[in-house]
């Protein structure tokens, strides 16, 4: 016979490994994500253009295999995979993140300083830099299975497909895809996370994320006609980043149906544009993310 | 072993000198820190935390150092803040756990400990549901609860009892009471309640314009003077406090019949019943008078007026 | 007394849709310091509200100084309130706050002036008037409402958990400050949650739970009246039993329980001025000596306690 007291212990187990602390923050994050069925919802939705994608490459090889059914699939003839095809389903991926960045990127820092979390997350032995990886690796991660991976995946399949020779003369596609999307999903994880540090309210913010775009894309159309010149280019984000991509595809984008207003600047003023408007970023995190706020 | 030590530790923010030369060793199990508004009290929590780099100094908690040690001292130590602090939108379950599991915990133990602190504090019944749902006093104690999931040897907390209404105040009393009974661990509590500071602590530290004003044990103190005495009568006592005068004691009345004494050694407080037995007083109340809290504060801050 | 210095609630319920904030409640408030005492939830920002004409009653009247509130000239020049939140207007320093409202009142400029300093003097503000109220710190902030309060020299201060975020020093300046404001015949209404403060302040405490008064009076004479609650006395002596098995004499002695430390008894009595007479007796028959002798319950916070902390509502 044993009557228990329930008092308060010490812990005195394992503690976990230091490298991957910052990986508790995504757990937690992807089980609220994952429980809402609007977000999956919304993942499932992105994933729709690889599944179109997926189609056209399968049965662009198989249109012989089609006739056989009794199909006529020679109009198909008009779409040929190549760097092109792949530049187009970028183009599509890329909008498609930045929507659901701005689905998820609000919420994801606002919640924690809306009512004074910081002090209890930095009293543990826990810094304010995995804090920002651990909230960036949730969108990364996300925006990473829509775009790139996807991506890969079909390039691929449609090696199987079309032999090595189609791979080997379309090799340059590959590291253009991965670093394009990398350096398209950074630039906007981290606006959308200093936003999510600097407004309160998710539509304001989500809003602000689209405004940022079309606000930059004005001032650097405004910019050029005001002072007649090129570099308020720099100024559009969108712009720079379509030098940035120019670049990596290279003459793939001739391809594209619409420019970016870009002409002959050199592109890496682009990249120095996005890495600016990065640091940036980081700055205004920087300033919002602290144990405690001084007030004069 | 000293819990925590002070050496010329000093902080400049924004361009003024909030903590000036720190020094000193504390080594009692509950620290209360006391002090009026704007003496660097929670600055000082905050840089023994890391939160702020010393800008000249150094102090070591639990025998690290905070310039260079201060991640293994935030794995030892427990923080509630004053303001409120908490995730909206988690439910207490979730967010317990998480910071359990920031704290180093694995996921499995902070699950075990989170449920279980969570029920230590009361809040068992309430803890699936979000944080935003819960009163100021429900808040609180998702604070301590917080504070203590991960079984630090140290737990600082600030104004614990900010808000609470009185069956709240019990409780957290009675809590921060049973942490303080538990071997191993040091508390540290901020508050501006002196009855708050003398039901948990044994040692006190009064700051004053970033300096430490007073040092004091409550120990010792309550044991000395023990001449001093309060009385409470009824009936006429004139009289009573005339022979008690002619006896040596010292009297003096304080408005509604409370009376102070001070009795020379000669006198028993068995002859103050006598004396009002004769005279047809009644002694209602009868205390010895211990140098409060009140007091040695309100001398503490004097000390810098002059 | 006569009710022109009076607070007066006549039979007055508030409810909130259905929420119920007080019900029924009938009071007469005379000059002093009055302390409202309950849990939160309890209706005592409800009874500030109303009393301060901030609120209309859903039933029933109220007359402060027989001034109805639906008189706000003459209504609210009686009264000073300072809220329990801690919301200012932006980008204003300390002075101006109360310079503008003291020309909100209609006083003149060289007038509003004065009472502003007045004011701050009086809460000790005087240094720090200039600087933003943004940047005060908890306990500079609750000063200066403090003051808003009582600038226009109001004859009935309504204050919501006034000590809040003070340090002692200010707590004992300020309970001082009530004691006079008291003593010149304002009537001061305090809520609070720190029983002892409560004890040491006020003339008259009234107790709320659910939104009902459950107590009212001053604290002794309340505590006297609780029939099923017997009087406790601590004892501290050197032989307790002695006393103990002596004072059973009296039939009005219901109980006599030991301290653990065996230095001590607790005596439960319903009469207790007999008690101390007989207490003075066996003293000094049985030689014992005493350490101290004190009312264990004859505070707020027994009192509390009894009425309700244990039918009130729950502290979650």
């Amino acid at each position: 016979m044993a009557v228990y007291k329930r008092t308060y212990t010490r812990y005195s187990g394992p503690l976990t490994s230091e490298r991957w602390r910052c990986m508790i923050i995504p757990r937690y994050a992807f089980q609220t994500v994952l429980a809402s069925r609007f977000y999956t919802g919304a993942f499932v939705l992105a994933l729709v253009p690889h599944l179109i994608a997926l189609l056209l490459i399968y049965f662009r090889s198989h249109i012989d295999a089609l006739g056989g059914l009794g199909i006529d699939a020679r109009g198909l003839q008009i779409i040929s995979i190549n760097g092109g095809f792949f530049i187009n389903l970028f183009i599509v991926e890329t909008f498609v993140s930045f929507f659901l960045v701005a689905l998820l990127g609000p919420g994801l820092i606002a919640p924690d300083l809306a009512n004074n979390a910081m002090p209890l997350y930095l009293s543990r032995p826990f810094s304010r830099a995995e804090y920002v990886i651990g909230k960036m690796s949730v969108l990364l991660t996300v925006t990473s299975l829509i775009t790139w991976v996807p991506g890969l995946l079909l390039f691929s399949i449609q090696t199987a497909l079309a032999g090595l020779s189609w791979s080997w003369d379309n090799f340059r596609i590959l590291p253009a895809i991965l670093l394009g999307s990398l350096l398209w999903l950074l630039t906007i994880s981290l606006i959308a996370l200093a936003l999510s540090a600097w407004v309160k309210w998710r539509p304001v913010a989500a809003a602000a994320l689209f405004g940022i775009f079309f606000v930059s894309a004005g001032f650097g159309t405004v910019t050029n006609a005001l002072l007649l010149t090129r570099w308020g280019t720099l100024l559009n984000l969108a712009s720079a980043m379509g030098m940035v991509w120019r670049w990596l595809f290279l003459n793939e984008m001739q391809y594209r149906v619409a420019t970016f207003p870009f002409e002959t600047m050199p592109s890496w003023t682009g990249l120095v544009s996005l890495v600016f408007v990065c640091g940036l970023a980081l700055v205004l995190l920087a300033w919002k993310i602290r144990p405690a706020q001084v007030v004069r | 072993m000293a819990f925590i030590e002070l050496d010329r530790l000093s902080l400049s923010l924004g361009g003024r000198t909030i903590l000036k030369e720190l020094t000193g060793a504390y080594s009692g199990r509950c620290i209360g820190l006391l002090g009026p508004n704007g003496a660097g009290k929670t600055t000082l929590l905050q840089v023994l935390l890391g939160f702020y780099p010393p800008t000249s100094g150094t102090a070591q908690v639990l025998g690290l150092d905070i310039r260079t040690q201060i991640r293994q001292i935030r794995h030892r130590i427990g923080y509630m803040p004053e303001n409120d602090s908490f995730i909206a939108g988690m439910s207490a379950i979730r967010f317990v756990r998480m910071m359990a599991e920031l704290s180093g915990l694995p996921p499995e133990a902070a699950m075990e400990r989170a449920h279980e602190t969570l029920f230590y504090v009361g809040l068992g019944e309430a803890r699936y549901r979000a944080l935003g749902t819960y009163s100021l006093g429900m808040k609180q104690m998702a604070k301590l609860a917080v504070a203590i999931v991960h079984g630090p040897s140290m737990v600082i907390l600030d104004e614990p009892t900010n808000g609470l209404d009185p069956a709240g105040r019990a409780r957290m009393i009675q809590l921060v009471r049973e942490i303080r009974d538990t071997h191993d661990i040091n508390l540290i509590i901020s508050s501006h309640l002196l009855r708050d500071i003398e039901e948990f602590c044994d040692e006190v530290m009064i700051m004053k314009d970033g300096r430490v004003a007073t040092y004091c044990n409550l120990e010792e103190e309550r044991r000395a003077n023990r001449k001093f005495l309060q009385l409470e009568t009824r009936g006429e006592n004139s009289a009573f406090l005339e022979a008690a005068e002619l006896l040596g004691c010292e009297c003096a009345v304080d408005g509604r019949s409370r009376v102070k004494m001070v009795l020379p050694e000669t006198v028993e407080i068995h002859d103050l019943y006598q004396l009002a037995q004769t005279h047809t007083t009644q002694i209602r109340r009868l205390q010895y008078k211990r140098d409060s809290l009140q007091d040695i504060f309100m001398k503490a801050m004097e000390v810098g007026k002059k | 007394m006569q009710s022109d210095r009076l607070i007066v609630f006549d039979n007055v319920s508030k409810f909130y849709g259905e929420v119920l904030g007080i019900n029924r409640i009938t009071l007469s408030i005379a000059p002093g310091v009055t302390s409202l005492v309950g849990p939160n939830g309890a209706g005592k920002t409800t009874l500030m509200n109303l009393m301060t004409g901030l609120l209309r009653p859903t039933k029933g009247a109220i007359r402060v100084l027989d001034i109805p509130p639906s008189d706000p000239e003459r209504f609210y020049r009686n009264i000073g309130y300072c809220s329990q939140f801690d919301a200012f207007p932006k980008g204003l320093s300390g002075y101006h706050m109360i310079h503008s409202m003291m020309s909100l009142h209609g006083f003149s400029g060289s007038e509003a002036e004065s009472r502003t300093w007045n004011a701050l003097e009086r809460v000790g503000m005087t240094d720090a008037a200039h600087r933003r109220v943004a940047g005060y710190s908890k306990g500079m902030r609750q000063r200066i409402r403090l003051a808003l309060a009582l600038a226009h020299d109001p004859k009935v201060l309504v204050l919501d958990e006034p000590l809040n975020g003070l340090d002692p020093m200010a707590r004992a300046e300020v309970i001082d400050l009530f004691r006079k404001f008291a003593d010149s015949g304002m009537h001061v209404i305090i809520s609070s949650h720190i029983m002892h403060e409560v004890d040491i302040v006020s003339d008259s405490v009234i107790m709320l739970s659910g939104g009902y008064v459950v107590a009212e009076g001053n604290i002794q004479g309340v505590r006297h009246e609780m029939e099923d609650h017997p009087i406790q006395i601590l004892v501290r002596c050197d032989r307790p039993a002695v006393v103990a098995s002596n004072v059973f004499q009296q039939d009005s002695v219901v109980e006599v329980k030991i301290h653990t430390d065996g230095r001590g008894l607790l005596v439960s009595t319903r009469n207790p001025d007999q008690f101390y007479d007989l207490l003075n007796r066996i003293v000094l028959e049985n030689r014992i000596a005493v350490e101290g002798v004190s009312p264990a319950d004859e505070n707020v916070h027994a009192v509390y306690q009894y009425l309700v902390g244990s039918n009130g509502a729950g502290p979650l």
